[in-house]
């Protein structure tokens, strides 16, 4: 719908629907993704994981696995505490708490890592870690977070005396007084589940020592944290690691593990020969990570008109056996609660706990879905009690577009947008006054028809000084990215980053952007597909996370890109005899202003930069190659006074307005999306093809988060969805056909006016779906507040409803 | 090598006679993509429910890490690297790349293979039947609008394309 279908042969790239250049390649089946890569001498690992969700391990005996034929090396936690430190943190807490890659002493979860096989082909690997014996001495389950903190029944780190990992306010604004105040208060409990992006590829990892050092192969998205954290545990130079990602079969943030790039760079040590690793989708259900489970308690107070005064906020996350960064979804959650309203006070009490989980960590949106759902049904939980209309409500209380840039209690800059304009466009291409005719006659019919609204920020980028606040850590701060942009001697360009693809077309989106820049066409334009450490430039904070692509590393691309233009013009006028600030590039020439004819070819300029040393201009030094380390401008560092906690958590924001219309069954409980509509602005589009893709994709995400996708644990601690037969994934037949609407609303903050669109649609689909069954289920009176709404949970609450009505 | 012992196995994969020498339990995805380097079949699940690993046996889509290789004896398979050439690509790999119906592409060869078999069959097939014929894929990344256009978008280039 919003797509410009044409692509004109001339630029300006930036802004055209370019097909990707990716697809060559991965349409073939000639992506290269981790476990296809092969070597001489390839050893394949497997692991043994804890049955047992938390129990001390007495006695390991692997002797029986060594002695299987095609067994090279054995590995299990006893090895590991003697070879190795604990993998170093990312958000480290004032109690240290030790974690190796295999279990030492303890497994915390089912399906932690306790040992692990290298062995001459998968399968003699698995059959040896089933020979490995172990003696667990189970330990009570740590399970429910709110049992976690109040009354546990043991310790998931003995050495914490707590399971509370974290635990803090905030508070910013006039609380007290905004419910002194208020003439309308609305309070209730959130509830929402564990769920996980379930990228395609499993995680995987190869690992084989040189004389130079190590050399892993992994399918990472955060090279810069990987690496140190390999450093610390293997306690080799940070220089003799190199870390190489080939191409990435999906991410969503998941896709970090040094765990297991330690245990086959350890295996890979001690058969010396290269080993492989390849999650199965078990373990990748049970051990990979985890979007935790959260629970908030929310009061809002509101005036008599339907203005919101504040919010006093309640929040648990249960971050399961996660020590290497709890409280991200804690932190990323509450700075942006305000969503996209002018909410002037908000207290935030905040528990981050440790149970025996698997770890949780980032996923697409961190914690923003769950704040979207919390906000957008308190929303309509206070339109209801003062008797409005929610979108009525919502228009009062958005951030005006004439307030932009808008500085939030919190301290997060709102950079642009027009939140009421994202919400009219929704309505009208969604014909809403239709839609209500439509659902009055569906009502008079006795079908449940349920019309459902929710808006929303995509916040931008993440400035790590927020670490300081949480931990008091101050060894981290800002963010930036690294870009490599090399003009070859016949004028074509190379470009490398520090961010690592794993979908998101950087192949394409990257030339686009470099071909504006350097006046050539995209064609000429080759992005390096993957990662490699020893070649590309990158920062501790590298990699794929926090939508931060169309801000952050633009900004990377685009001021590595200006320095080779600018030097190719000094050299361009130290051949023609012009001045610099006569002459462009364009159309792969150099041009004098107002010229009819070009003056030279801009291979020309290239080829003199590397052959024609000494016709360069005086101190010039050759070579057309730029490496550039971009800060973002935006990010900054935390007040000096320790009282006060503002700070721009993220840098730019996106937002949209989602509805969806659903039909329930009346008999089954089951959940239908009839229509789903999508208002979205993201800023200037670099390629709207590809926007509107992640607008699907990510929306689609929500949709299984809703509906379908729950990783459930029982009282002992088993996952109850370690399959895809258990763990449902929304398919082809359950995702409607997206009617998706465009508004481009350039960000005064990024260098292009682009900004984030990756995360969008996970974040306010749990809301629009859920708004959208309970107005469905109007007719019984239903609240709902705890996610997803499976068949049998909506079959139950129907039935309490006809029980009250006197119905069935 | 340990575990039970190999056996060779004869089948034609993408019109080529290939024999393998495989244990029992080895899948057909497994032989294909260990033995006989055919990398393009993926591997999602293992357990039959992604369809990563479609291939055709007899021009009939079949998931490979639910069959053991041996099974395999005397069939026709055709995996993605014998659907297209790189000079002359299938329609559905020109449709993908102009209906951008892929993001990562770790989906993307099991999708082209079941829908190779669906055209076939399908001449004309409405949206709704596309969505039918790939319920048995999962895809992560595109929400499968793309995917569906792209398939409608090949249906119409091999119509174009017949004389």
């Amino acid at each position: 719908m919003s797509v410009k279908t044409t692509v004109s042969d001339t630029g300006p790239w930036v802004g055209q629907p370019l097909p990707r250049r990716e697809d060559a390649r991965l349409t073939a089946g000639a992506g290269v993704f981790t476990d296809d890569i092969r070597m001489p001498g390839m050893l394949h690992a497997a692991f043994l994981r804890s049955p047992h969700a938390h129990a001390r391990i007495a006695r390991i005996n692997a002797d029986k696995a060594r002695a299987l034929p095609g067994v090279h090396a054995v590995i299990t936690g006893m090895e590991v505490e003697q070879q190795t430190k604990p993998i170093s943190t990312i958000i480290p807490f004032k109690t240290f708490l030790p974690n190796y890659c295999l279990a030492v002493d303890k497994a915390r979860y089912a399906g932690e890592p306790v040992a692990a096989v290298a062995a001459v082909d998968r399968a003699t690997a698995e059959d040896a870690a089933e020979l490995i014996e172990v003696e667990y001495e189970p330990l009570p389950a740590v399970v429910d977070p709110w049992q976690a903190i109040e009354n546990p029944p043991a310790h998931v780190f003995d050495e914490l005396k707590t399971n509370v990992v974290w635990h803090d306010t905030f508070s910013y604004g006039e609380v007290d007084a905004a419910f002194a105040n208020a003439a309308h208060v609305v309070s209730d409990r959130f509830t929402v589940q564990r769920y996980i992006s379930t990228a395609l590829e499993t995680m995987g990892v190869i690992g084989r020592w040189e004389s130079s050092g190590l050399t892993l192969w992994s399918a990472d998205q955060r090279p810069g944290f990987a690496t140190h954290a390999l450093t610390t545990a293997l306690q080799i130079p940070h220089s003799q690691i190199r870390l190489i990602s080939p191409d990435i079969g999906g991410g969503f943030g998941n896709k970090r593990k040094a765990t297991y790039m330690a245990i086959i760079a350890l295996l890979a040590r001690m058969a010396d020969r290269p080993v492989k690793y390849l999650e199965d989708r078990q373990e990748n259900l049970l051990g990979l990570v985890h979007a935790s489970n959260q629970v908030m308690d929310l009061s809002m107070a509101l005036d008599a008109e339907g203005k919101i005064l504040g919010l006093k906020l309640r929040d648990v996350v249960d971050e399961g056996s996660n020590v290497i960064n709890p409280t991200l979804h804690s932190m990323l959650k509450f700075t942006n609660m305000l969503n996209n309203y002018a909410i002037p006070a908000v207290s935030f009490e905040g528990y981050a706990v440790l149970t025996n989980k698997c770890h949780s960590g980032a996923n697409r949106g961190i914690g923003k879905p769950f704040m979207c759902f919390v906000i957008e049904r308190a929303i309509e939980m206070a339109a209801k009690k003062i008797g409005m209309d929610s979108i009525e409500l919502r228009r009062k209380n958005f951030i005006p577009a004439s307030a932009m840039p808008y500085e939030a209690p919190m301290g997060n800059v709102y950079d642009s947008g027009d939140f009421a304009a994202t919400l009219d466009t929704a309505l009208r291409t969604a014909g809403y006054d239709d839609l209500l005719q439509q659902q009055a006659e569906a009502r008079r019919q006795g079908r449940y028809f349920g019309i459902g609204l929710a808006t929303a920020v995509e916040p931008n980028s993440l400035n790590l000084s927020a670490y300081t606040l949480m931990t008091g850590r101050t060894d981290t701060s800002g963010v930036g990215e690294g870009a490599l942009v090399r003009m070859e001697g016949d004028g074509s360009v190379r470009v490398s980053l520090g961010n690592t693809a794993s979908g998101q077309g950087y192949e394409t989106v990257v030339a686009q952007i470099v071909a504006d820049e350097l006046g050539i066409h995209p064609d000429q334009v080759t992005v390096a597909p993957g990662f490699d450490s020893a070649v590309n430039p990158w920062l501790h904070c590298s990699g794929s996370f926090a939508n931060k692509f169309s801000g952050t590393d633009v900004g990377a691309i685009i001021e590595a890109a200006r320095t080779i233009r600018a030097k190719a013009l000094r050299i361009a006028a130290h051949l023609t005899g012009h001045k610099e600030d006569e002459l462009t590039i364009r159309e792969s020439a150099i041009w004098a202003h107002g010229a009819n004819e070009p003056l030279l070819p801009l291979g020309k300029v290239a080829m003199t930069a590397y052959r024609d040393l000494l016709r360069l201009p005086e101190g010039e030094m050759p070579g057309l190659e730029a490496r550039h380390f971009y800060v973002d401008p935006q990010s900054n560092l935390p007040a000096r006074d320790p009282d006060d906690k503002r700070l721009r958590f993220q840098l730019t924001f996106s937002n949209s307005a989602h509805i969806a219309v659903t039909e329930v069954d009346p008999n089954t409980g089951a959940v239908k999306i009839l229509r789903y509509i999508v208002a979205h602005d993201c800023g200037r589009e670099i390629n709207p093809m590809l926007v509107e893709g992640m607008v699907h994709g990510a929306t689609t995400h929500g949709i299984g988060g809703a509906l379908y996708e729950d990783l459930a644990y029982d009282e002992n601690g088993q996952l109850l969805a370690a399959s895809f037969m258990d763990y449902l994934k929304p398919t082809a037949l359950d995702v409607p056909e997206f009617e998706v609407v465009a508004l481009e609303t350039p960000s005064p903050f990024t260098p292009l006016g682009a900004k984030g669109v990756g995360e969008g649609g996970s974040i306010p689909s749990l809301a629009a779906i859920t708004n959208s069954v309970e107005d469905a289920l109007k007719p019984l009176g239903i609240t709902l507040t705890e996610l997803p709404l499976t068949p049998n949970r909506i079959w139950e609450a129907m039935q309490k409803a006809r029980a009250r009505q006197g119905t069935c | 090598m340990s575990g039970p012992k190999q056996h060779d196995v004869q089948f034609t994969v993408n019109g080529k006679t290939e024999t393998v020498s495989v244990a029992p339990r080895t899948s057909l995805a497994d032989a294909l993509r260990e033995s006989l380097g055919l990398t393009g079949t993926h591997i999602g699940c293992e357990h039959g429910v992604c369809g990563a690993c479609t291939v055709l046996i007899e021009g009939k889509p079949m998931r490979s890490c639910l069959m053991f290789a041996v099974q395999a004896e005397g069939a026709a398979i055709t995996t993605i690297e014998g659907i297209g050439e790189a000079n002359a690509p299938h329609p559905l790999q020109r449709a993908f790349n102009e209906c951008h119906g892929l993001h990562c592409g770790f989906c993307t060869p099991g999708m082209i293979v079941t829908l190779s078999a669906f055209l076939r069959e399908n001449l004309k097939p409405t949206a709704a039947d596309v969505r039918e014929a790939i319920s048995g894929n999962l895809c992560m990344c595109t929400g499968y609008q793309n995917i569906v256009k792209s398939a409608l978008r090949a249906a119409e280039l091999i119509e174009e394309s017949k004389p």
